[in-house]
């Protein structure tokens, strides 16, 4: 095991001493505001390496929206018959060489990363049988770093402690608060998406929308039940991943919706609405059907010439 | 062994199921890992590995079961004819296939 982990050690404790000594001349190189914005630094660095995925899956939900009258099909032939529906769907896909669905990398690719904070985290905040601090240093998080991090505090309470593993009611306070605002972000993230992003829904997808809902009133259950078990840092980790999550289907909401959703027809709504103040033409760029090849035109156009050359 | 596999599987499924992204293959990997591993143990692990490895963004997903003659809707269909054809032994039939 050691050679898999010993690497992913070395990069999480890596980035985040090298995010402390950016932050160190700013805050101090023991404040708790250091240490904070190191793990946060690696969140960030994590998703922006990401971001290329994300805007690839994006551009081939917007390819979807050619093989709708085929995908309606599907559902209404199949619609006694989920298992055969989700093969011919994945059929469909395939054949189009679109997939709306993001693959199993970019969040299993985050798991081993998220294994390996916890593991650094609960090294810093290691403690002899009789109770005194003993921190296990573990890839370059070591020697002054190591002491520091073990002292290091967000909002009063040390980074390397846990709700389970502490008596301290600050180091309670705290975490219960990060799995309130981690259960927030994720709860409006998907409520945007379900009520926004998403084109209407018909009868066949409703059986989605409502298992959804119910996973939207299990996170704050799920968040607290492993929460408690995690060191603040990791749980700041978490937040912030969440935090950012929300950042960006908001702004992908806002700015580039599917087509179809109610934020699209908002957006176009929008644009009509300028356009009408700037003394267009309205005719035409009012309409839908005329403007939403405008809207996406530099994005799509190619993907769907692509499909028709097939 | 494949006791703590299954419920470490079931534990990833609750958990993802908090986030949105999708796997493009149809049966998950969660879901064809947990087959695969019942199914053939040792050999069922490996198959579950080389899904997550074909599970990127640069593949285009797609029907992939572990045995597609036993998985498949149509296979499943069919074996449900038969099953009601011989009624008697619908129960015992049905414990055998899933």
């Amino acid at each position: 095991m050691g050679f898999i982990l010993n690497p992913l050690y070395n990069i999480v404790s890596g980035v985040m001493v090298f995010f402390h000594n950016v932050f160190a001349p700013l805050f101090g190189a023991d404040s708790g505001v250091t240490w904070s914005l190191s793990i946060m630094g690696l969140v960030v660095l994590i998703r922006i390496i990401l971001i290329p995925l994300f805007v690839k899956q994006i551009k081939s939900q917007r390819a979807l929206t050619a093989l709708q009258p085929q995908m309606k099909a599907i559902q209404n032939k199949y619609k006694d018959d989920r298992q055969k529906q989700s093969e011919e769907m994945m059929k469909l896909y395939k054949e189009h060489k679109t997939n709306p669905l993001a693959s199993c990398f970019p969040i299993l690719a985050q798991a081993p990363i998220f294994f390996a904070l916890f593991t650094v985290l609960n090294g810093i905040a290691a403690k002899t049988d009789a109770g005194v601090p003993a921190p296990i240093a573990r890839g370059f998080l070591k020697g002054e770093y190591l002491e520091s991090a073990a002292q290091a505090k967000f909002f009063g309470a040390k980074i390397s402690e846990s709700f389970l593993g502490t008596d301290l009611l600050s180091v309670k306070i705290v975490t219960v608060i990060l799995i309130l605002f981690m259960s927030a972000t994720t709860f409006t993230t998907q409520k945007q998406l379900m009520t926004k992003g998403m084109p209407k829904m018909d009868a066949s997808n409703n059986m989605m929308l409502q298992q959804q809902k119910i996973m939207l009133y299990l996170f704050p259950l799920i968040f607290a039940v492993s929460g408690v078990n995690f060191p603040v840092g990791v749980l700041i980790y978490w937040s912030t991943t969440n935090l950012w999550t929300w950042g960006q289907q908001y702004y992908v909401i806002k700015r580039n919706p599917t087509p179809g959703s109610p934020a699209y027809e908002e957006l176009q709504r929008k644009r009509a609405h300028k356009a009408k103040l700037e003394g267009k033409e309205i005719t035409g760029e009012a309409t839908p059907e005329v403007e939403a090849p405008k809207v996406e035109g530099q994005r799509q156009q190619p993907k769907k010439a692509k499909k028709k050359k097939k | 062994m494949k006791r703590i596999a299954e419920i470490l599987i079931k534990g990833y499924q609750v958990f993802s199921s908090t986030r949105e992204a999708k796997c493009k293959y149809y049966p998950s990997c969660s879901n064809y890992a947990a087959t695969a591993i019942r199914r053939h143990g040792l050999k069922g692990f490996a198959m579950a590995a080389w899904r997550l490895l074909r599970c990127n963004p640069w593949s285009h997903g797609g029907v992939d079961y572990v045995d597609y003659e036993l998985d498949s809707a149509d296979a499943l269909a069919s074996m449900r004819n038969t099953m009601v054809s011989r009624s008697s032994t619908q129960g015992t039939l049905k414990e055998g296939v899933l």
